[in-house]
């Protein structure tokens, strides 16, 4: 029999019908989003997977300042490394602008419900700060809906183990940012359990 | 538009035709690759969970063709600014080296003088294996996993598990599928262009001591056409939960060549495993990932006549039929990392090319893996296995240490490994495969006083890729 032929047809036949219907990128979504950035983030910037944040309606000019900070290795955290240093090394200024201006517009992460005391205690934190501690409100700068502006990102519906992790690197500065190391580096353990779990749960 | 259009599906079938070119003209388990990390800018965590088993990610990685690109590129346009080339300026090679030592519980007898414990108990390979991979992109649409093998105990270099792939993106709103990977599949073994590490040519134990003593029967789809077939297939990753795939493998026996040119001869004094026609080979699954976790059900299977002497496609064959199911679990968190794979294939197996008691039997293979690593550091797998199946005195004869005295290809057992990862990309490991029965038996399965646990395996490796 001729196998080889039969094969063919077979090829042939499965890659006729999608190709034809790959009405070539009608979407919004950057072909780049499309292929690479969703498989992690993604398709409309809502992410499975906590160690991936989600970069709905994240501020165009945060996603581009990170996006560059990436690409120049000013960020450089233990996961800005091993994932992100790779993906945005051949990004052009055109391209990141585009990327950014397209996460940004695409609807908020719905929050993730969590601990009430937790949420509770969180909020008291974002929205008063903690005296004693010198922790300002966190709403001062990112927004009375943690919703952000400018540099100053969204935290409203982000993944609970992504604040933390943020925080802590932050704190260690292993993440390098001054006002967020002096925020990170007052707070306890606890009180980033606290102010996560109220900020993903918005 | 349209001439978009035609550019791209004449593209497709210009690969396709070139993959089974390929192929025509074209053996161990193998590894997680550098050149993909070379190529993506990635650290392997972002693929692996631990090599070679691949995350949520990598799966999509290695579904979308190994195309991910984050070096510069060679390019070309044509003059209707189509891409004509796009090529990585550096090529994403990788090498990959195994040593190990193997102690088997009870040495094989010694073929010269038929004295038992004369034989070597103890190996020490250095290299096992030694590989060179082409892993990544070969333009947009197209990735290969190529992997060459340099086998010190044969002394031979071979294609190892290989895999040509076209993918690309595309919606069909009437379906609600509104964004789909659909692909192009070209390789050299069942099962290895599978995403997950529940089926059979990448799973749990991914590397095993090439000395051990091999059990009487295998499922045909179990490893049986590693190398020696070539597949064509076509799948669809949709929804972002369900993958479907259909394939059909014809026999692609490597290394042969005729009597006018040289090389061994594939000719009547040939006495392989050789597909008759095309065998189809079909998978389906369906996967559910939450936070942390990604969870998975499937099946798989295929169905082959094959020919075991000789040329040609004359003659009586043998016929299997495995149907198979299968699950795989992970939970992948920053510290913990857990995962479990279980899979079941049920075999039909009628011989009428070899002489057999039964005029049919069956054959039926389980595994069930868990597994833990702290930090992709240290962490450990166990796995039970297990092979049963109807008695058939002629199908599985007698013979001293790999025969079975009373005919049953009955085999079961565990396998133990801990592991340690100085680094991401090197393994340190220590495996035990414990033996309950074999061939049938636990005491004198062979006939000759040989025991299922003379056949445990103490083995001992390194396995690192750079
Ligand atoms: C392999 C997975 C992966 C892919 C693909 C990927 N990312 Fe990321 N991305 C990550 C991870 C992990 C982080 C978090 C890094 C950290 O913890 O510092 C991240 C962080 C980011 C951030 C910072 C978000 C914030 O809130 O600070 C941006 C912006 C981003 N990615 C954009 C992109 C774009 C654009 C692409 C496509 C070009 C992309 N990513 C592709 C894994 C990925
Ligand atoms: C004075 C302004 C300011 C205050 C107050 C502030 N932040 Fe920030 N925060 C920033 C800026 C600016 C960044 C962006 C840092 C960068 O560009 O790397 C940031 C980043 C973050 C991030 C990382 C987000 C991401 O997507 O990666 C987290 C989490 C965060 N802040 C939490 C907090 C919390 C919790 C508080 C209150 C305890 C707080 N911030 C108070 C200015 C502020």
């Amino acid at each position: 029999m001729n196998a080889h032929a039969s094969a063919l047809a077979i090829a042939c036949l499965l890659l006729a019908a999608p190709a034809a219907a790959a009405a070539e990128a009608t979407g919004a979504a950057p072909d780049l989003v499309q292929r690479e950035c969703s498989t992690c983030h993604g398709l409309h910037g809502i992410s499975t997977a906590p160690t991936f944040p989600n970069l709905a309606a994240q501020p165009a000019a945060y996603l581009e300042a990170q996006l560059k900070a990436f690409r120049d290795h000013s960020r450089a955290d233990p996961h800005a490394q091993a994932f992100m240093w790779g993906m945005a090394a051949q990004l052009t200024d055109a391209k990141i602008k585009e990327i950014a201006e397209y996460f940004s517009k695409q609807p908020p992460a719905p929050g993730t419900s969590a601990d009430p005391a937790e949420v509770a205690a969180g909020r008291q934190i974002f929205e008063n700060g903690i005296d004693a501690q010198g922790v300002p409100a966190c709403m001062a700068c990112h927004g009375d809906k943690a919703q952000g502006n400018e540099v100053f990102p969204r935290l409203a519906g982000q993944h609970r183990g992504y604040i933390e992790k943020q925080l802590e690197a932050f704190a260690s500065n292993l993440r390098e940012n001054e006002i967020m190391h002096q925020n990170a580096t007052k707070l306890t353990a606890r009180q980033i359990s606290d102010v996560a779990a109220f900020l993903s749960s918005m | 538009m349209d001439s978009i259009l035609s550019w791209r599906a004449a593209k497709a079938v210009a690969v396709a035709l070139a993959t089974l070119a390929a192929a025509l003209a074209a053996s161990s388990p193998a590894s997680a690759t550098p050149g993909f990390a070379r190529q993506t800018g990635l650290a392997c965590e972002a693929c692996h969970t631990v090599f070679p088993e691949l995350t949520p990610f990598g799966r999509l990685f290695k579904l979308n063709g190994y195309v991910f690109s984050n070096v510069k590129q060679l390019q070309d346009i044509n003059e209707k600014d189509q891409s004509t080339l796009a090529m990585n300026e550096i090529a994403p090679i990788g090498l990959q080296l195994q040593a190990s030592f193997t102690s088997i519980g009870h040495s094989v007898p010694d073929n010269g003088t038929g004295v038992n414990d004369l034989a070597q108990k103890n190996s020490v390979e250095f290299p096992q294996a030694l590989s060179l991979f082409y892993t990544g992109k070969i333009s947009d649409n197209l990735g290969a996993f190529l992997q060459v093998t340099w086998n010190p105990t044969s002394n031979s270099i071979g294609i190892d598990n290989s895999d040509l792939r076209f993918a690309d993106h595309a919606s069909v709103p009437a379906i609600g599928a509104s964004d789909f990977i659909y692909g192009v599949t070209l390789n050299n073994n069942p099962t290895s262009q599978d995403v997950w590490n529940s089926s059979p040519a990448w799973t749990y134990p991914y590397i095993l001591s090439n000395i051990m003593v091999s059990r009487i029967a295998s499922a045909l789809i179990d490893g049986q056409l590693a190398q020696s077939s070539a597949g064509l297939g076509g799948y669809v990753w949709a929804y972002n939960h369900l993958y479907l795939e259909f394939s059909g493998y014809h026999s692609a026996v490597t290394g042969f060549s005729n009597h006018y040119t040289s090389g061994p001869e594939l000719d009547s004094t040939y006495s392989g495993t050789r597909i008759d026609g095309l065998a189809p080979y079909w998978r389906a699954a369906w996967e559910q990932d939450w936070s942390r976790n990604s969870l998975m059900f499937g099946t798989y299977g295929m169905q082959a006549n094959t020919h075991t002497q000789g040329i040609g496609f004359q003659g009586p064959t043998n016929s299997f039929t495995d149907v198979a199911i299968d699950s795989q679990y992970q939970y992948i968190g920053d510290n913990n990392i857990l995962s479990a794979y279980a899979t079941w294939i049920h075999e039909d197996r009628t011989f009428n090319a070899v002489t057999t008691s039964n005029p049919s039997n069956t054959l039926n293979t389980v595994r069930v893996t868990g597994s833990y690593f702290y930090d992709r550091k240290i962490g450990g797998s166990l796995q039970y296995f297990s092979t049963t199946g109807s008695s058939d005195a002629l199908l599985y004869g007698a013979g001293t240490v790999t025969g079975s005295a009373n005919g049953s290809p009955d085999t079961q057992g565990i396998i133990a490994e801990l592991d340690y990862l100085p680094w991401l990309n090197t393994k340190l490991g220590v495996q035990y495969t414990a033996y309950t029965k074999f061939n049938g038996a636990s005491t004198n399965y062979d006939g000759s006083g040989r025991n299922a646990s003379d056949n445990n395996t103490l083995y001992v490796f390194v396995w690192t890729a750079f």
